[in-house]
């Protein structure tokens, strides 16, 4: 067990102060939750082990998820704030297997502007009271206006999921625009049968085809895809390989995401670009602009802050707000919206949630950095 | 000091990498009975010969506990985590072909590519209710290929220890990744391999490794099976 940082104790202060109430999560952790939400890879990054049961276990990689379960196991009503702090376990490269983390999850509140605030300040005033001549940068992005963006733009929705699924992956992103521009394409890989019955749109016929050929291979029809959901999609991928951006479609798209700005200016570049590209944004914008307004009533210096178009992260969960405060190029802080987690956890209502996190083994070096390596 | 060299220790493996070494001019003698596990090549008295399975010579050749191996290059990047820090490809041997390789029940006829198998995986757990599952015993190269060159973040690996291609059928997992030669096991079992889901074409392979560091002598006799192994390959 490392010894807490000196500091933690100013943190939940700090955080008992934003009337955010401290949550207990045990360290050894169901591993499927993780692995469900955050894939595959995370498992090469976590400390796994398995019950004599058979019941996959690990050291708490995070906090976000378990906070999450927590909420919705204890039929806690909304809006909560939880606040937490403690060490998380994680196999990494660079850097220590375990080191402490604190953060805030805010779920439930309705009112997504001053919530997104809400986490950016706090989470810039613990910095700003732990490393106060940091020198704190703040990167912020938003899906919801690169969502809006793709839609406006009338690609058909499997595309539109495509892209956003890739929101935040830049070499992702270069690839699909890739196979935009490039023109429509046959569906390849169909037998005659079924090329015919594609090509009358006879979804009930494609559907009865698979049906018949599962039969007959002795396929679990009710174990997997369904023949009714494998023949819509092959409608809606034939749609999908008729789709194509043309030059100037394409071109407002990767000018969109090359947007990078200073967030005093952010709002009028998106407008400009909106202005300009002729697409309607404007529910979007509206969302964006409330949060800037929400930030500068709060109190939020936005002069150390740029906004980048780009920037998100690609898993599913994660929905409108991202950001990340960093020091001497150290990320000491990132956070966002994630309000798809709670349904996917299993919650049976729609939960609006934003949160973020603190790095304190990063804010520890940054601390000794400032005081010329003195304390240790 | 003396340098350790592992061949497989049995089937058509063996019988393979022994011909391979036949050919170049290095004759095996195992030391005691015809069973035994360990030889010696002759003429080459610095040099000490292992018979260990394919799978333990990718792991070893990994971290050190033998110089040079023959093994299937998919077990070494399998078990491998920086397989280009840990070993050096000597010599592609020309037997063991086979690819792993991403299949997916051949019914699901609007899946063709991974692009295809990305939204089926990401609309998977709206449809229902968990995720897309993959059985393979490959877990690293499934994670490398999914994960990281094509974006699919959201699966489950279900681990199999054989007979991976019935696990769709039953309904143990949706689609599999798994290692064929000629593709008819997949083909028997309804299943067809993506446009692009060759994630590796593997064959046998010399393979050194980089944890140790030889004295001269050594690196001298290591040096001398591999450029005969190699001149063997090319005559």
């Amino acid at each position: 067990m490392l010894n807490q940082p000196e500091f933690a104790d100013d943190i939940l202060a700090l955080f008992a102060q934003r009337n955010a109430r401290s949550v207990d999560i045990p360290v050894i952790q169901p591993a499927d939750p993780f692995l469900d939400m955050a894939g595959e890879e995370l498992r090469r990054r976590i400390f796994l082990t398995e019950s004599e049961t058979g019941i996959s276990l690990c050291l708490r990689p995070e906090f976000t998820i378990p906070v999450c379960l927590h909420h919705i196991d204890t039929a806690s009503g909304t809006p909560q704030r939880y606040a937490y702090l403690g060490q998380v376990f994680r196999q990494r490269r660079d850097g220590e297997n375990e080191f402490y983390q604190a953060g805030i999850e805010d779920l439930g509140n309705d009112d997504v502007a001053a919530a997104d605030a809400a986490a950016i300040r706090d989470a810039s005033d613990t910095l700003t009271s732990l490393v106060p001549d940091a020198n704190l940068q703040t990167t912020l992005g938003d899906q919801t206006v690169f969502e809006a963006v793709v839609a406006a733009l009338g690609l058909p929705d499997g595309w539109q999921t495509r892209l956003v699924r890739a929101f935040g992956d830049a070499a992702q992103i270069d690839g699909l625009l890739q196979n935009l521009s490039q023109p429509a394409a046959r569906v390849p890989g169909l037998d005659d049968a079924a090329s015919a019955l594609l090509a009358k749109g006879d979804e009930d016929g494609l559907s009865a085809l698979v049906d018949g050929r599962m039969k007959d291979t002795g396929y679990l029809t009710n174990a997997s895809r369904t023949p009714s959901e494998i023949a819509r999609r092959l409608i809606q991928k034939a749609q999908l390989s008729s789709a194509h951006l043309d030059p100037k479609a394409l071109d407002i798209l990767k000018t969109f995401l090359a947007l990078d700005a200073p967030m005093a200016d952010a709002s009028g570049a998106l407008a400009a670009f909106a202005r300009i590209a002729d697409l309607d944004i404007a529910a979007a914008l509206d969302t964006f602009n409330a949060r800037v307004s929400a930030l500068e009533e709060n109190g939020f210096d936005l002069s150390a802050t740029r906004y980048r178009a780009a920037f998100g992260r690609p898993l599913d969960y994660y929905t409108g707000l991202v950001f990340e405060m960093s020091a001497q190029g150290a990320v000491l802080a990132g956070g966002g919206r994630f309000d798809r987690l709670l349904t996917l956890l299993g919650a049976q209502t729609n939960i609006p949630a934003v949160g973020f996190s603190l790095w304190l083994d990063r804010i520890a070096t940054a601390r000794s950095a400032a005081n010329g390596g003195a304390t240790r | 000091m003396s340098v350790t060299i592992a061949l497989p220790s049995k089937g058509r493996m063996k019988d393979d990498a022994l011909s391979v070494f036949e050919r170049a001019g290095l004759e095996i003698a195992s030391i005691g009975n015809d069973r035994s596990y360990r030889g010696t090549i002759g003429g080459l008295p610095g040099v000490e010969v292992a018979f260990l399975s394919a799978s333990e010579i990718a792991r070893e050749v990994g971290n050190g506990g033998i110089d040079l191996g023959v093994t299937g290059e998919d077990l070494v990047r399998e078990d491998l985590s920086v397989v280009d820090e840990q070993v050096d490809f000597c010599a592609r041997l020309g037997f063991g072909n086979a690819d792993v390789v991403v299949a997916v029940p051949d019914i699901w006829i609007d899946v063709d590519t991974m692009a295809d198998l990305g939204d089926v995986a990401s609309e998977f757990r709206h449809q229902h209710g968990r995720r897309l599952r993959i059985a393979t015993k490959y877990w690293r190269l499934t994670q490398q290929f999914f994960s990281a060159q094509h974006g699919i973040q959201v699966y489950r690996i279900v681990e199999s220890l054989g007979a991976t291609e019935g696990a769709p059928a039953s309904g143990q997992a949706d689609i599999i990744v798994d290692i064929t030669s000629t593709g008819s096991t997949l083909k028997a079992n309804h299943l067809k391999i993506l446009s692009d889901g060759i994630i590796l074409n593997s064959e046998a392979c010399l393979v050194r490794s980089k944890a140790r560091n030889l004295d001269a002598a050594d690196e001298k006799a290591l040096w001398a099976v591999i450029d005969r192994v190699d001149a063997a390959l090319n005559s």
